[in-house]
């Protein structure tokens, strides 16, 4: 680095309560996948399975093949999107023509994962399976047995496992940079319906299953479980009881899930952490806090910070650091690998990730597969916070504390 | 151009009817929103968001100001290797460069180091030598994009909300939704249908005092202005509407409006057309079939070319523009 581009970077950098901002090293940010391509079909065409669709016609060592969808519309919608992609009105349709597929994608419904996933797993495949897993423990279960007893690669969808930035941020908390940890919390707060238009009202109640309490797992689960699994990624642990409430406070058009719910998670050793999720207003969005003693780290998707406490040693990295004003606290954002961004005039153009978190998941998928490799997030990892999701379903739904057994996540 | 909302006869009038939905986002650096007409309220919310959302998808892949689109992503490294994109971002600029040749270069999304060297686009940078058009090529066995010269930069700004909207608009038609009028950033709106009151179209005026208006039906409408975004270079304000050939700004007072049948024609054509009339070309040559154009300038008589009747003297409004 020259010496103006470091008086750039360190131009901002006065004082006040310290915002790292954490960026992986070149490596990581650009995954490089060798062997084969990796012939795949993605089972579901809603908003998820086309998001994935997309993010795979990007990746060099992916070849998606097929598609397929109960809902005529949606499949065709995604087949014209994509050129020569065939297109299956059922899974079991899907395996028995396309047999030269090595690797699916479910999408599909939380409840109907199941039996695509044991029909999938039977049939040789490598998944990569949406998450939460199942809506209820003993389909949670089932698949994890499964998955176990395959040969082949499952991986499960919790993005913030194989996210470069979390990745980075996981190390420096390995480290014991936070050192006694005293708060976890998380949100996401997002003004929408949460619902989707079917081509007739008779679809619209099939379609909007995520609202249907008696098979969703609302909130908590729905979008709770992968905030949370962050925290069991980092700390390597799980609660042990959960509490939530939940209420209906503006979307009242006959759903039957909660659109605003607080959740409070117990670890053994008296740690908590606290969730929030609304769809009635978008403040702030969706992120993680990991609190402690000397630091806390702010994970937001495509980029996380640091914020030292004022007493905390000064690290060697520091040098390298851009820093950005968060309301009253002025902080620095680091970005590993500063040096040679920097040498290439690439530091102070924006620090976010050069790709979609969701990217990085299934190009971490495709090169597993490719390469027999374990996936970021196992089948276990993802059995076990897609149970903590459904507990906390239960928590909201009950309005009182569940207990999480940790035989029960042992199990899985 | 702004479709104002606090206008008394403007958008605001239609949110107080019933069967009317209004629903927005913050996209592309501005804003978009949509008004459509419904009867059944939670379903017509839910086709309006994934509309919005769809535009949302679109800022996210094709911004140059995130660094994870697909854009940034091509923009960092197709000078060293192909680059993979998407089946839509592929056709995309498939059209785009249809666009740059039927508009002798007028449209070009190459601009990008020229953008940026007049300071709209963040951190100043030194002025390219030469031509900017030209400089990527497309693979279609591979859909991949290459630069052919290392210092380009794809800047999708003058086509990006068009393309969006169309894209909006197609999740609307989908999902039944046969009344709508979207708009983003101000600059570019498509109409869909008609309001529920008035059976030949959207009424939409061209600027805020504007003497014109367009009335839509299935059909988009986009107002290019440089007066619409400015910058400092060397002591004198310029506009954001470059000739890519060049690098010369057109004119401060000029404004040009497009109806097409899609958005993404509107939007692009808007800009070509205004860089085609500073260049002194006659624009009929230019100008596609299905398309009208109303160009003024400050003390000049207002020019149009193509459809006289797509461009109304302005009376009373559904929405207006500045």
């Amino acid at each position: 680095m020259s010496t103006p581009d470091r008086r750039q970077l360190l131009h901002a950098s006065a004082g006040g309560a310290a915002a790292l901002f954490l960026a992986p090293s070149f490596e990581l940010l650009h995954p490089a996948i060798v062997g084969a391509p990796l012939t795949l079909a993605v089972i579901g065409a809603g908003r998820q399975g086309r998001a994935i669709l997309g993010e795979l016609a990007t990746i060099p060592e992916a070849t998606v093949v097929a598609v397929c969808d109960t809902d005529d519309s949606r499949l065709q919608s995604a087949v014209r999107r994509a050129q020569g992609l065939k297109g299956y009105a059922s899974h079991k349709e899907l395996l028995e023509k396309e047999p030269g597929i090595a690797a699916v994608v479910i999408a599909t419904p939380t409840h109907l994962h199941r039996a695509i996933a044991l029909d999938c797993i039977a049939a040789g495949k490598h998944v990569y399976c949406e998450t939460p897993l199942a809506h209820t423990v003993e389909d949670t279960a089932a698949i994890a047995a499964a998955a176990k007893g395959s040969s082949k690669v499952f991986a499960g969808g919790y993005q913030g496992r194989s996210n470069p930035v979390y990745s980075l941020a996981r190390s420096f908390f390995k480290a014991g940079t936070l050192r006694q940890l005293s708060h976890l919390r998380a949100q996401d707060h997002k003004k929408t319906s949460w619902r989707t238009s079917g081509s007739t009202p008779e679809r619209d109640k099939e379609l909007n299953w995520h609202l249907d309490g008696d098979i969703s797992l609302g909130l908590a689960g729905e979008k709770g479980s992968h905030q949370l699994d962050v925290f069991h990624h980092f700390l390597g642990r799980y609660p042990v009881s959960v509490r939530g409430e939940g209420e209906l406070r503006l979307h009242k058009d006959g759903r039957t899930v909660a659109d605003t719910i607080l959740l409070d998670l117990r670890f053994d050793d008296g740690l908590r952490a606290n969730y929030s999720s609304t769809l009635c207003n978008s403040y702030e969005g969706r992120y993680e806090l990991i609190g402690g003693e000397m630091a806390l780290i702010k994970l937001g998707w495509t980029h996380g910070w640091m914020f030292k406490e004022a007493d905390a040693p000064t690290q060697g990295w520091e040098v390298y650091a851009n820093r950005q004003q968060y309301h009253n606290d002025s902080g620095i954002t680091l970005i590993a690998d500063a040096t040679k961004l920097a040498a290439q005039g690439k530091l102070t153009e924006g620090v976010g990730l050069p790709y979609t978190s969701l990217y990085y998941a299934l190009a971490d998928f495709v090169k597993a597969a490719s390469e027999g490799k374990a996936p970021a997030c196992s089948a276990s990892e993802a059995a076990r916070s897609t149970v903590v999701g459904i507990l906390a379903n239960q928590a909201v739904k009950s309005g009182s504390e569940v207990a999480i057994d940790p035989a029960l996540l042992e199990s899985l | 151009m702004d479709v104002r909302s606090q206008d008394a006869h403007g958008l605001e009038g239609l949110r107080a009817e019933r069967g009317v939905l209004r629903l927005a986002t913050r996209a592309m650096g501005t804003r978009f929103e949509l008004v459509l007409a419904c009867e059944d309220e939670p379903r017509a919310r839910a086709a309006g968001e994934e509309a919005l959302e769809r535009i949302e998808q679109c800022d996210a892949r094709y911004s140059v100001f995130t660094s994870s689109s697909l854009i940034a992503r091509a923009n960092r490294d197709a000078s060293e290797r192909p680059v993979k994109l998407d089946p839509e971002l592929f056709e995309l600029l498939q059209r785009c460069q249809s666009l740059c040749a039927e508009s002798d270069g007028a449209f070009d999304v190459a601009i990008g180091p020229l953008m940026r060297a007049l300071g709209f686009r963040g951190q100043r940078i030194d002025a390219p030598r030469g031509s900017s058009s030209g400089s990527f090529e497309l693979d279609a066995t591979t859909r991949s994009v290459r630069f052919t010269r290392p210092d380009t930069q794809l800047d999708l700004g003058s086509i990006a909300k068009g393309h969006a909207l169309d894209l909006a608009a197609a999740v609307l038609r989908e999902r039944g939704v046969d009344r709508a009028l979207l708009h983003g950033g101000t600059s570019s709106v498509i109409a869909l249908g008609t309001p529920p009151d008035h059976a030949e179209g959207w009424r939409v005026r061209i600027g805020p005092d504007g003497a014109f208006e367009a009335c839509l039906r299935d059909s988009a409408l986009s107002v290019s202005a440089p007066r619409g975004r400015t910058a400092d270079f060397g002591g004198h304000t310029i506009g954001h509407i470059l000739d890519p050939r060049t690098g010369r700004p057109v004119p401060l007072g000029l404004r040009a409006a497009v109806v097409a049948p899609s958005a993404e024609a509107a939007d692009a054509w808007s800009t070509a057309a205004l860089v085609l009339h500073a260049r002194g070309r006659p624009l009929h040559l230019h100008r596609p079939a299905d398309q009208s154009w109303l160009i003024e300038d400050e003390g000049v008589e207002p020019q149009f070319w193509g459809s006289r009747g797509s461009f109304a003297p302005h009376s009373g409004l559904q929405a207006s523009h500045r």
